[in-house]
């Protein structure tokens, strides 16, 4: 996106048993990693998920579905064009993607009253694969190709934005970490939205289910690792998700609307790596259940002065 | 035995010729099958004839000349089998016929046969090396020519991709070099295949191999357990070497 390598974006380090902040280059993340290390990257692969839409008085909005289940979609309505208001649907009312009827829209979801459930008429993801683009923020200014949301091991379909934290792994630095004896695993955690469109609900730092999977071999290679570096937030809900009451990660695949918070205890992930997101957004309760208030603070203030670039095309962050 | 049970493989260029025949070969060998085409009539007899197999399958109409096709092959693909084993890039453009010379080559043809002929195998490889490279293990096997090592004259850009997928399959094929992921080139040789009639119009048909015996090349290189088969193969060597014939 800069013209870089994606291994050449900025990486703050953050050491917590020192109190230390330090600066560096994402591809000298092994500097920071021991063998027996095992990093958990969240291979879901994130859709074009803003679909152009119409509805029959033939006025044009975007549909961003978050929550797909079977038959009913759960989309934020917006309009076509930046800023993208939140659009009032209609119960009852007809939708059309792409000359044909995509579904009805059911109403309000009582929980989020931004969010519209739509009986679909199909459940397959051509609505997203044949018209849809990525979910795209008023800080990247024009389009962007998908394949540069994907991380390098994106695998399984299914996510409304990138899980972003991923995107600066090459393959070349992670066969140079293996190689160094630091180990994989893999989960899914399928992403919903990060944002509603509307300042004071996206200012309550609600989270919604997500669906997830944590499979057995991840599972095993868990027991046998030093630390657990979740590559990712999406990867700390996942794990935190499927400890089960002794304290273990078991193998487990469904929903998850868990909210890790200031305070809240993780036991499944020593250390993470993510990437700079604004101090308002939820992310950042979570960074905060890592680091402390103080430590990630000032860490946060160096970057800004250091003018670290934010977002899921910016710099990186890792907290050990 | 069925030398690739349990496999999932993706063949691009699927409706007819080599492609049909790799995946009927494939299916009978116990793989699990997405095959893609852009001509969709053709693609679903082929469907049909994998299906009469007891294959899974899914047929999925694409032009590898589209990014945005590309991405839903591979969508499409993962979401129903989860990965891809045997990616077997055999979608070609021949350009226009009677072969032009170079001299006389539009320009614009000249950069479709490179986009589907070179662009698509790379995007395409690059998209699913990802699954494999984390499981350590996976096939990718792009169907190359004769033309790409010898100079023909009005071979023009087919020559010229051909030669530029060997040097995308060794490059790549050194950079995969202890990952448990392998990356060939194949020269299937001369074939009764519809291009083949366009191409060398005068060609007698009794002549040449059938796609249906080039194939058993296909399916030995995916199976292939043992030492590591070379980089560049050429299929008439592969069979008659690994008696296929």
């Amino acid at each position: 996106m800069r013209g870089l390598r994606r291994d050449q974006v900025r990486l703050l380090v953050l050491d917590r048993r020192r109190g230390a902040i330090e600066h560096t280059r994402f591809d000298q993340i092994g500097d920071y990693l021991l063998p027996g290390d095992l990093l958990v990257m969240n291979t879901s692969r994130v859709l074009p998920a803003a679909l152009p839409a119409r509805r029959r008085d033939g006025s044009r909005i975007q549909l961003r579905p978050c929550v797909r289940r079977p038959g009913a979609w759960d989309v934020l309505a917006v309009e076509p064009e930046p800023p993208h208001r939140n659009v009032i649907l209609v119960a009852g009312e007809l939708v059309e993607i792409g000359g044909r009827l995509f579904g009805r829209v059911i109403g309000r979801r009582p929980d989020i009253p931004l969010l519209w459930r739509i009986q679909v008429v199909d459940d397959n993801l051509d609505p997203f694969l044949l018209f849809g683009e990525p979910i795209r923020y008023s800080y990247v200014p024009e389009p962007v190709a998908i394949d540069y949301y994907h991380s390098v091991y994106s695998t399984q379909p299914g996510s409304a934005e990138p899980a972003s934290a991923g995107r600066p792994f090459t393959w070349s630095l992670i066969n140079r970490l293996r190689a160094q004896g630091v180990g994989g695993a893999e989960i899914i955690l399928h992403t919903g939205l990060s944002s509603y469109q509307d300042d004071d609900f996206d200012r309550e730092h609600r989270l919604f289910e997500e669906r997830f999977e944590v499979g057995a071999e991840t599972a095993e290679a868990l027991r046998n690792a030093q630390r657990v570096v979740a590559v990712g937030t999406t990867v700390v809900r996942a794990l935190e998700s499927a400890v089960a009451p002794d304290g273990v990660v078991r193998p487990m695949r469904g929903w998850t609307d868990l909210a890790i918070r200031p305070g809240s205890e993780l036991r499944a992930v020593d250390a993470l790596v993510t990437g700079l997101h604004e101090p308002l957004a939820s992310h950042f309760d979570m960074l905060e259940a890592f680091a402390g208030r103080g430590l990630l603070a000032r860490a946060y203030k160096e970057a800004v002065e250091r003018r670290y670039l934010w977002h899921e095309f910016g710099d990186s962050m890792l907290i050990v | 035995m069925e030398k690739l049970r349990g496999k999932v493989a993706l063949i691009t260029g699927a409706s007819s010729g080599l492609g049909r025949a790799i995946a009927l070969a494939y299916a009978r060998e116990g793989a699990s099958l997405s095959i893609c085409a852009r001509r969709d009539e053709a693609l679903q007899q082929v469907c049909a004839a994998v299906h009469a197999f007891g294959a899974e399958v899914i047929a999925i109409n694409a032009d590898m000349r589209s990014d945005r096709d590309i991405e839903r092959l591979v969508v499409l693909t993962l979401e129903k089998f989860g990965r891809v084993d045997i990616l077997v890039n055999n979608a070609s453009e021949l350009g226009p016929t009677p072969l032009p010379h170079l001299a006389d080559y539009p320009g614009h043809a000249f950069a479709d046969v490179i986009d589907v002929n070179v662009t698509a195998p790379f995007r395409l490889t690059q998209a699913l090396l990802g699954g494999m490279l984390l499981r350590g293990d996976g096939v990718v096997i792009n169907v190359s020519s004769d033309v790409a090592v010898h100079g023909y004259p009005g071979w023009g850009a087919y020559a010229v991709s051909k030669a530029a997928l060997d040097g995308l399959t060794r490059t790549w094929a050194a950079e995969l070099e202890g990952t448990g992921v392998r990356i060939h080139a194949i020269d299937p040789g001369d074939m009764d295949t519809a291009m083949h009639r366009k191409a060398l119009p005068e060609d007698d048909p009794a002549a040449l191999a059938r796609p249906e015996d080039v194939a058993e090349a296909f399916v030995w290189l995916a199976a292939a357990s043992g030492p590591t088969p070379a980089v560049r193969l050429e299929a008439s060597r592969l069979m008659e070497e690994a008696a296929l014939v």
